[in-house]
């Protein structure tokens, strides 16, 4: 098991990055993900907006994972949970992948809140816990995904950045 | 951005473009008047659910806001 974490801060207030990742996909720097659909939404008794949405992927598996599975299974489905918090004003999502359970299983934890030093900026915080079942290559596989699961954090994060210059 | 089922695009599109309206100018200025999606989010999501089995996607079914769910407009 592999637990990975990051911290970004983002030049703008809670509210304008908020908005941005609320609709980050589409993503040119993201073009992984090729289906969102929201499965629910509501708003709870402390007035706090739930939404649950199933993410498709291509991406999700490093290449020695689809090599031995074949190339045709790649499509990855992830839920995803968030729950926005106006008043306290936190965005918080988590996500897990709901197909390859047998074979890996990521889940994500990711969370806006304003900076606790300047209100004009945002802090994301994320980590990422990745499991690869099995036993030979274990930790090798485990290293590939957390590898490229920071690169495509990385890129989330100057994508979400670059939505406020369009 | 297309949805998992592609008949559904259209649909998800309208209610997208409806949703960040209301996100954006209601819900985060912490006006709690009513939401004005909930007739194109049906349409939108009888198509997506018929999608989810058509694929079998292994969604899980459970009601994740349990019994304090307030849907009320």
């Amino acid at each position: 098991m592999k637990i990975w974490t990051s911290e970004h801060v983002f030049n703008h207030p809670w509210e304008t990055v908020t908005k941005a990742a609320m609709q980050k996909y589409p993503n040119p720097m993201n073009p992984n993900v090729i289906g969102v659909d929201v499965l629910d939404r509501g708003i709870d008794k402390q007035g706090r907006l739930h939404s649950r949405r199933l993410l498709g992927t291509e991406w999700g598996l490093p290449s020695i994972v689809k090599s031995i599975i074949g190339n045709a299974r790649t499509y990855t489905y992830v839920q995803e949970h968030s729950v926005v918090d106006p008043k306290e004003k936190t965005f918080e999502l988590q996500s897990t992948n709901i197909t390859f359970t047998n074979m890996v299983s990521v889940d994500e934890k990711l969370t806006y809140k304003p900076h606790p030093e300047d209100k004009e900026k945002t802090i994301l915080t994320q980590e990422a816990i990745i499991s690869v079942k099995g036993v030979s290559l274990n930790s090798y596989l485990e290293g590939v995904m957390a590898y490229k699961g920071s690169i495509t954090n990385k890129l989330n994060i100057f994508a979400s950045e670059g939505l406020f210059y369009t | 951005m297309n949805s998992v089922g592609e008949a559904c695009t259209d649909l998800k599109r309208e209610y997208d473009q409806c949703f960040n309206r209301w996100f954006a100018e209601k819900f985060l200025k912490g006006d709690r008047s009513g939401d004005p999606c909930t007739e194109t989010f049906r349409k939108y999501q009888r198509c997506v659910q018929k999608a989810i089995k058509e694929k079998d996607i292994p969604i899980d079914g459970v009601e994740f806001m349990g019994p304090n769910k307030d849907n009320s407009t």
